[in-house]
């Protein structure tokens, strides 16, 4: 015991001696506005489970992105650093990694703004703690979070309980889940000429969001709204749940929710109960994008899908930077990304070179650039999302308001229209 | 890190390795590591150079520690259940989740029918809405509820041994995260915000009175304002005092009437409840204790995340908290605690880091965190085949393995061996 006692003791000493020999420290976090230096963008995506295929593609395509200008802004360099905010246990975001990577991002001295998170529920986590960064607030640009209350009134308290000190630092380069289910909605109307509609959703923010929006829209329409309902990710058959809706006799489905959550066995036994896509239509929002699996169902065929953006099919068509971009990206990785948002993370990436180039390199004046003055725009002509952008400097919200719709068709994701937002 | 685990001999009668000295002696090194782990981040870390302090940061973050010790504390409780009074319970992730509920609930602007905000002691700021209970306070009756709870659970299943227990606890550990997924919408009532979770919650404060803050050495110690979110060696300070209350019980009781008969139910049921064990009373009191510290980590979670989500609170979270306590030493608070640790350090912040440095060494490209079960599997694996008992087992548990083996070989070879 006395032994144990002598070496606990001059640990102690030991720290405290050394504590009283320094002088203050560098304080973590800060970043210094001189010139030539090199400038971290962090990105936050889940890196396991089942968004890992579209997230490391658009690490993939960012860095393709980076490599193209040279890894250069003004006198800066840009490096990238990616985060990983998944867990095996979780198999899916995790907000403690949520948390850590916040923390980290901050920790980063030379980490200037970060890309993500991908999940609207990390970034409700992440933001508030970036918000209060000593040096910041620090600067985070999603380029998949669909959630309307990071960025407007929507729950209790939303969004001003993400911001503690008052002052924006969250931005998205897509458009959010309330537009998405409204395009949705009027395409089915107005386009496909359905009457009564039958609502799921996969019990997830996202899903529910997306679905509530669609019934929302449904009302002003006119279109019949014949139930809205959860689907069990767990179960291993919905026969039961598609012959309880055609007894209703809809002449449409929508899914509000994500593939993952055991789309392909929703879709398999919604054909097998109420026949193919075009007696009885079906559609979901962007969760059902960019899945081969689901695009090459024989089931999934004719199935329409909606993007919160612009699609990678239609940017194709389109030509310009967009399509360099993917040409680039097929040549260097062998096939296109199959998912539309690694151009969203492009653009993402595009939003804070535009901020640090008109900044003084630090992170108070990166986030100060977006969120006021003119604020950022982004030009037709270098825009990865193939048409000029801004960011609006009151909420973060991205000023193209475009939703894609899309049909599965040839087991591919086609183009259909762009469909414009009305209210 | 010396052990010191006593060795038994055949002619040596088996011991409590609890002694009153050798519980200070642990108390000793526990205080102390703890102390020394705060000074070297608060004091030592900022003066390193930019390359040692950014390995530190990367390989051992004190955010990681701070997650570390919530798994700590409900591992500590799990081994109530489960290393001392042997009732396998495969659903401890639900009053992990109860606990951080009550966190939000009580420490949040969550219920916004509440105008004008219901405050005691807390560092939230004023004229919110919602309730904004001291955090102390909030511990306590986080604590008190799921001890009530585990009694409930505890009170049906005291008929049932191995595999039925186990199954009746794994089912209340499916339903209780379900019930606060589900819980948005009851009877128009939005008890807990569904899969959306509960976030952010107020920030905490070391103490509700006193100065805002001190300066000692340079560093500047939060005594009774709201900590922040970079605030983790204040935090880390709250998280090990309440480790360490929960290490104290759980030594305490061991030594204890209670923990004897514990042990007695463990090792054999019948004869204890031949020998006069009160058998239904000291199940439900497993069972309330080790909800009781459930309860706790449930809180210094919500606190050290800021917010709460229903589906963080799966089923891999139980089996991954029975991993802890079997793989660090059933029984054993201090080869619980180390298994904790290590697994916790493993899964948030050393396989990453690995992969990072392994891919950036051999310019790979491998996710290695998808392989954190491949890996986490394998060690469970080895260790079954060659140290059943534990890294650090307790003393009786050891021996009643080894003398297992020793009745195997003595079989083959006809004699001592």
């Amino acid at each position: 015991m006395h032994k144990s006692l002598k070496m606990i003791t001059a640990a102690v000493v030991g720290a405290v001696a050394l504590a009283a020999c320094g002088g203050s420290g560098a304080s973590p976090g800060s970043t210094g506005g001189s010139t030539g230096k090199t400038l971290i963008i962090g990105t936050d995506f889940p890196l396991q489970g089942a968004a890992a295929d579209e997230t490391i593609q658009v690490n993939q395509a960012i860095e393709l992105y980076l490599e193209q200008i040279g890894h250069k802004v003004g006198n800066y360099t840009i490096e990238l650093k990616k985060y990983d905010d998944s867990s095996a246990a979780a198999g899916k975001w995790d907000p403690a990694l949520c948390t850590k990577n916040a923390a980290d991002h901050v920790a980063n001295a030379n980490e200037i703004a970060v890309v993500g998170a991908f999940n609207s529920g990390c970034s409700k986590i992440e933001v508030p703690i970036l918000n209060q960064d000593p040096n910041g607030p620090m600067l985070m640009v999603s380029n998949s979070n669909t959630n309307p209350g990071l960025t407007k009134s929507w729950d209790p308290g939303e969004p001003d309980k993400y911001y503690p000190m008052s002052k924006r630092n969250y931005a998205r380069v897509v458009t959010t889940d309330d537009n998405q289910g409204r395009a949705a909605a009027q395409f089915m109307v107005h386009d496909l000429g359905v009457k009564k509609c039958y609502v799921l959703n996969d019990n997830d923010t996202y899903g529910q969001g997306v679905a509530q929006a669609f019934v929302t829209e449904a009302a002003n329409l006119q279109l019949q709204i014949l139930g809205n309902e959860p689907w069990d990710r767990a179960q291993p058959s919905y026969t039961g749940l598609f012959e309880k809706i055609k007894a209703l006799g809809p002449d449409c489905i929508f899914l509000g929710g994500s593939f993952d959550n055991n789309g392909g066995q929703l879709v398999r036994d919604k054909v097998a109960v109420l026949g193919d896509n075009t007696a009885v239509k079906l559609m979901g929002p962007d969760g059902f994008t960019g899945f081969t699996v689901l695009d090459t169902l024989p089931e999934s065929q004719g199935m329409y899908l909606s993007f919160p953006g612009l699609t990678r099919a239609g940017l194709t068509a389109q030509g310009g930077e967009a399509a360099k971009l993917l040409a680039a990206y097929a040549a260097k990785y062998g096939a296109p990304p199959t998912t539309s948002y690694a151009l969203y993370g492009i653009a993402a990436v595009q939003v804070i070179l535009a901020a640090i180039a008109k900044s003084d390199g630090t992170r108070k004046s990166v986030t100060s650039q977006l969120f006021s003055g003119a604020g950022v725009t982004i030009p037709a002509d270098v825009s990865a999302i193939g048409k000029a952008f801004s960011i609006d400097t009151a909420s973060g919200d991205v000023t193209v308001l475009d939703t894609t719709i899309e049909v599965i068709k040839d087991n591919a994701e086609s183009f259909v229209k762009i469909w414009p937002i009305t209210s | 890190m010396s052990l010191d685990t006593p060795k038994l001999t055949e002619s040596e009668p088996i011991r409590s390795d609890l002694s009153q000295s050798h519980t200070k002696r642990w108390a000793l090194w526990f205080s102390g590591i703890a102390l020394v782990v705060w000074l070297f981040y608060t004091f030592v870390l900022p003066l390193l150079g930019e390359q040692a302090g950014t390995f530190i940061r990367h390989w051992m973050p004190l955010g990681s520690i701070n997650e570390a010790l919530v798994w700590v504390i409900c591992a500590i409780g799990l081994n109530i259940v489960v290393g001392y009074a042997g009732l396998l319970d495969l659903g401890f992730v639900a009053f992990w989740a109860i606990g951080g509920y009550i966190a939000a609930w009580l420490m949040s602007t969550f219920f916004d029918q509440i105008s004008h905000g219901i405050y005691f002691l807390s560092a939230a700021p004023p004229n919110q809405h919602g309730i904004h209970i001291n955090w102390w306070l909030v511990l306590i009756i986080s604590g008190c509820v799921c001890a009530f709870a585990g009694i409930v659970i505890g009170a049906p299943t005291l008929r049932l041994k191995s595999d039925y227990l186990a199954l009746v606890t794994l089912g209340f550990g499916e339903i209780i995260p379900q019930f606060f997924v589900n819980g948005e919408n009851i009877f128009g009532f939005n008890l807990t915000n569904g899969v959306k979770g509960i976030s952010p919650l107020d920030n905490v404060s070391p103490l509700p009175f006193g100065p805002p803050a001190v300066s000692l050495g340079g560093a500047t110690i939060p005594i009774s304002q709201p900590l922040g979110p970079f605030d983790v060696g204040a935090k880390y300070v709250l998280f090990v005092l309440v480790a360490a209350f929960c290490i104290f019980v759980s030594l305490r009781l061991r030594e204890g009437r209670l923990g004897r008969a514990w042990l007695a139910i463990r090792e054999d049921e019948l004869a204890a409840s031949m020998m006069g064990v009160p058998l239904m009373q000291s199940k439900l009191a497993a069972y309330a204790v080790g909800a009781f510290m459930g309860g706790l980590g449930g809180v210094v979670y919500a606190v050290h995340n800021n917010s709460v989500f229903p589906d963080r609170f799966s089923f891999a979270i139980s089996i991954v908290l029975l991993a802890m306590v079997v793989l660090g030493g059933m029984g054993n608070v201090w080869g619980v605690i180390v298994g904790a640790l290590g697994l916790a350090w493993f899964n948030s912040t050393g396989l990453p880091q690995l992969g990072d440095s392994f891919n950036e060494q051999f310019g790979t490209d491998i996710n290695f965190p998808s392989y954190n079960y491949l890996v986490f599997g394998s060690i469970l694996v080895l260790m079954m085949l060659f140290r059943r008992e534990g890294i650090f087992p307790e003393a009786r548990t050891r021996q009643v393995l080894r003398e297992a083996e020793r009745s195997d070989a003595e079989e083959l070879d006809g004699g001592e061996v």
